[in-house]
C-alpha cells in the first residue's frame, strides 16, 4: 500500500499539491475498493454506448439509459452474451469468442475476441479500441452493420463465408492481419461474435432512432413490449443477415475461350470513358490521384455532424439571453447543454475524420480480395460505406469482366505507358 | 337497446362514409423571418472545365426575393390515410431528379413508396448518386453523362434522405419518402399545396434541411411551438389556407 502511494507521489510535481492530494485521495479509494472487492479477476466489462448517435438524436439521459436497459436485456454483457433465438446466432459459438481470456479445458481457449479482436475493434465492436487511432484505415466499426468486402449486393449483409475468408486472409494494404493459424472452429466463433456485435450495434441504432418517430402520447419513452423490441426492431436487424445468403451477386463466368488482349482493351476503354468513368477517382495513370477526395460515409456523418454542432454553438454564443422568457431561457440553457455534450462526444467517442483515397490499381493490392472474381464484386455492387459507386445496372456483366481484365493488366504495364493516350500491347506480358 | 346500438353503429358507418367522401386542400407560404442571408459560392473544383463556369451557390437555404422561403417540406404523419381516387394514380408517374450543370435539379423530390424513382443526368460529366436513406437499403448508382437509373423504395422514411455525388461533393439534394401521396415541397416563392386531402383532423410535419424539423412557425400572425415540427391541422372540405407562415432566420443560422 505505501508502496505503490511513495510510487504515485514521487512521480508528481510538487507544485501541484492540490491536485497531488486529489491524487492520492483517489489511489487510497481505488485500493479501498480494490481491497473489499479481493483479488478477483478484472471487473466485469461493458459495452459502452453510442454516444455520437445519442447525441445526434439528441436524447436525453433518462433515453440513453432506456436504450442501454433494452440492449442488456436482448443481448447480454461482453462477458455474458445473450443470443435470442430470433438472432440465429449460436450461443456456444459466442461463449466461446466472449469474455476474459481464459481456459478450462487443456488446449481450448476462450475469450478469442479480447485475445485478438479487442485492441483495434474495441470490446463493443465500435473500430474504437485503443490502437485505432494509430491505424490507416482505422478498423471497422460493426456498429452501423455496414462491410465493404462481400460476395453480396451492396446494400445487404456479408455471409458467414464473406466474413471468415476476411479472417483467414486478412485485409491486404491494411492493418488486418491473417487469423488463419487459429484454426476453423475459433475463426468461426470470431465471425459469429462479430455477427452477434454488430447486430447489437444496429438494434442499438435503430432503437435510438425510434424515439424520432414516437407519438406525443409516448411521452419520449420507447413501448418496452415484444412486439416493438423483438418482433420489430430485432428481427428487423436479425433478417438482413439470416437472409444475406439469399443475396449474392449473380456472377456469370467469364467465357473461357475471351480473347484476353480484345478484353483489356475494351476494359481500358471503359475505364476511361464516360460510361463507367473509373478514371474520376482512380485517375488516367489508374494511380488512384484522380479528382476524388471525400469522405466515405461514417467519417461524412461525423463530418457534417461537427459542422452543424460547430455552427449552432457560434450560433449560440452569438445568441442574446436578456430578453429571453423563463421558458425560452430554459431551452436556450438545454440546447447549450446538448452543444456541450455533442462537442464532447464527438471529440472522445469519435476517430478525426479522414477522407478515403481511392484505390492506386498499379500495386496489385486489392483489400477485398485479388481473384478476378472479387474485382467483379466491387465493380458490381461498388463498395458500400465508401464513394465508389454501383455499376449494377449501368455496365453489363461481360463489360464488367472486360474491366476487371483492364485493371488486372495494371500492375504489369510498362512504366512507359502510364496513362490514357497510350495504347497497351498485350503480347510479351 | 340491441336495436340502438346496430342503428348507432350504422350512423357512424354513414358518417365516416359522408367525411370520407369530402376533401380539402391545404395551402400556405413560407416567409423568411429577418434578412436572409447570402447564399455562400460553392467551390467547384472538381471537373472545373465543365462544373466550375456555371457559379454554384450554396442551396442550403433558398430565399426567393420576396422572402419566400423555397424547399421546406410538408407531410402528413398519420398512418395508413384515406387516399383521394385522383392520388392514387400518382404512384405510377415517375419522380425525376436530374444532374443538371453539376447540381441537382429539384433540390427536394419527394417520392412515393413503390413510385419509380428515376435520377437521370443531363451533364456532359458522369455523376454517381448516394442515397443515404435510413430504412431502405444504401444505393450508390453510377450515373453516366446523358444516362439514368431507377429506383425505388418500399418502406416510408421518418427523415428525409440526403443524395450526394461522390466525385463531386458540393453536390446534395434531397429526396423524402413517403408512403402516401400527401407531401409538398415549397416552391421558390415559399408557396405549398397539398390537393384532395381527406377532411378532418391530420398530422403535418414540416422539415427544411438547414433548420431541421421547424419547432416554430407564425402562421397569421400567431406564434406557434411545433415540437418536433408536428401540427395538428383540422382539414375542412375545400381550401385551407394557412396564409403567410413565417419561419424566424435563427433557425436557419447553424
Amino acid at each position: 500500500m505505501t508502496k505503490a502511494m511513495s510510487k504515485h507521489t514521487s512521480t508528481q510535481p510538487v507544485s501541484v499539491r492540490p491536485v497531488l492530494s486529489l491524487h492520492v485521495a483517489a489511489s487510497l479509494g481505488l485500493l479501498v475498493t480494490v481491497l473489499a472487492v479481493g483479488c478477483g479477476p478484472t471487473p466485469a466489462a461493458s459495452f459502452r454506448t453510442n454516444m455520437v448517435m445519442a447525441a445526434k438524436q439528441r436524447l436525453t439521459t433518462d433515453q440513453e439509459r432506456q436504450v442501454a436497459t433494452i440492449v442488456e436485456a436482448m443481448f447480454g454483457t461482453p462477458d455474458e452474451p445473450v443470443a435470442l433465438p430470433e438472432t440465429g446466432l449460436d450461443e456456444a459459438k459466442l461463449l466461446l469468442a466472449a469474455g476474459p481470456v481464459r481456459s478450462d479445458i487443456v488446449g481450448r481457449k476462450n475469450g478469442l475476441y479480447r485475445e485478438h479482436c479487442v485492441h483495434c475493434h474495441g470490446i463493443t465492436g465500435d473500430g474504437l479500441g485503443p490502437t485505432a487511432a494509430f491505424l490507416n484505415p482505422y478498423p471497422r466499426d460493426y456498429r452501423p452493420g455496414v462491410f465493404k468486402f462481400k460476395s453480396t449486393e451492396r446494400a445487404d449483409k456479408p455471409t458467414h463465408a464473406d466474413l471468415k475468408r476476411i479472417l483467414h486472409n486478412g485485409i491486404v494494404g491494411t492493418s488486418m492481419p491473417s487469423f488463419a493459424l487459429l484454426g476453423d472452429a475459433q475463426v468461426d466463433a470470431l465471425v459469429e461474435y462479430v455477427k452477434y456485435l454488430s447486430m447489437r450495434g444496429e438494434t442499438e441504432i435503430k432503437l435510438m432512432q425510434a424515439y424520432f418517430e414516437l407519438d406525443d402520447d409516448a411521452q419520449g419513452k420507447l413501448p418496452e413490449t415484444r412486439e416493438f423490441l423483438v418482433d420489430e426492431v430485432l428481427a428487423g436487424v436479425a433478417e438482413k443477415w439470416k437472409s444475406a445468403a439469399d443475396a449474392a451477386i449473380p456472377v456469370p463466368e467469364m467465357p473461357a475461350d475471351i480473347d484476353l488482349a480484345a478484353s483489356i482493351a475494351k476494359g481500358k476503354e471503359l475505364f476511361h470513358g464516360d460510361k463507367a468513368n473509373c478514371v474520376k477517382c482512380h485517375g488516367v495513370t489508374a494511380l488512384g490521384d484522380g479528382q476524388a477526395n471525400d469522405y466515405d460515409d461514417w467519417n461524412k456523418a461525423i463530418v457534417d455532424f461537427g459542422r452543424e454542432i460547430a455552427g449552432s454553438r457560434e450560433q449560440a454564443a452569438k445568441t442574446s439571453t436578456a430578453e429571453m422568457s423563463p421558458d425560452e431561457l430554459a431551452e436556450h440553457k438545454a440546447t447549450l447543454a446538448w452543444l456541450e455534450k455533442s462537442r464532447q462526444v464527438l471529440d472522445g467517442d469519435s476517430l478525426r475524420p479522414r477522407t478515403i483515397p481511392p484505390r492506386n490499381l498499379r500495386q496489385a493490392v486489392y483489400r477485398g480480395g485479388r481473384r478476378p472474381l472479387d474485382l467483379y464484386y466491387r465493380i458490381h455492387a461498388g463498395i458500400h460505406g465508401a464513394p465508389m459507386p454501383a455499376a449494377k445496372g449501368t455496365i453489363p456483366p461481360e463489360e464488367i469482366w472486360h474491366i476487371v481484365n483492364y485493371i488486372r493488366s495494371l500492375p504489369y504495364e510498362f512504366d512507359g505507358e502510364l496513362g490514357a493516350d497510350r495504347s497497351m500491347v498485350a503480347s510479351g506480358r | 337497446m340491441k336495436f340502438g346500438s346496430f342503428a348507432a353503429v350504422a350512423l357512424l358507418l354513414c358518417s365516416t362514409v359522408v367525411s370520407a367522401e369530402e376533401w380539402g386542400t391545404l395551402k400556405g407560404r413560407f416567409k423568411f423571418g429577418g434578412a436572409a442571408p447570402q447564399a455562400a459560392a460553392l467551390k467547384a473544383d472538381k471537373d472545373a472545365e465543365v462544373c466550375g463556369k456555371h457559379k454554384l451557390v450554396s442551396e442550403e437555404l433558398v430565399v426567393g426575393a420576396d422572402g419566400g422561403v423555397a424547399n421546406v417540406v410538408v407531410f402528413v404523419r398519420d398512418k395508413d390515410v384515406k387516399v383521394h381516387p385522383d392520388m392514387a394514380a400518382l404512384k405510377n408517374v415517375k419522380a425525376v431528379m436530374d444532374n443538371k450543370d453539376c447540381r441537382f435539379e429539384p433540390h427536394v423530390v419527394f417520392v412515393q413508396t413503390g413510385q419509380p424513382f428515376v435520377i437521370k443526368n443531363s451533364d456532359t460529366v458522369g455523376h454517381n448518386s448516394n442515397v443515404q436513406t435510413i430504412k431502405n437499403p444504401a444505393e450508390n448508382k453510377i450515373i453516366p453523362a446523358n444516362g439514368e437509373a431507377t429506383a425505388t423504395f418500399k418502406l416510408d422514411e421518418a427523415i428525409p434522405a440526403a443524395i450526394t455525388c461522390n466525385i463531386h461533393p458540393w453536390m446534395k439534394a434531397w429526396v423524402v419518402v413517403r408512403d402516401n401521396p400527401y407531401a409538398a415541397v415549397s416552391k421558390p416563392d415559399g408557396s405549398f399545396e397539398i390537393k384532395n386531402l381527406p377532411a378532418g383532423e391530420l398530422e403535418f410535419q414540416f422539415w427544411h434541411e438547414k433548420a431541421g424539423y421547424l419547432g416554430e412557425a407564425t402562421v397569421g400572425g400567431k406564434a406557434e411551438k411545433m415540437a418536433r415540427g408536428r401540427k395538428k391541422l383540422k382539414i375542412a372540405a375545400g381550401e385551407n389556407d394557412l396564409g403567410e407562415i413565417v419561419l424566424d432566420g435563427k433557425m436557419f443560422q447553424k
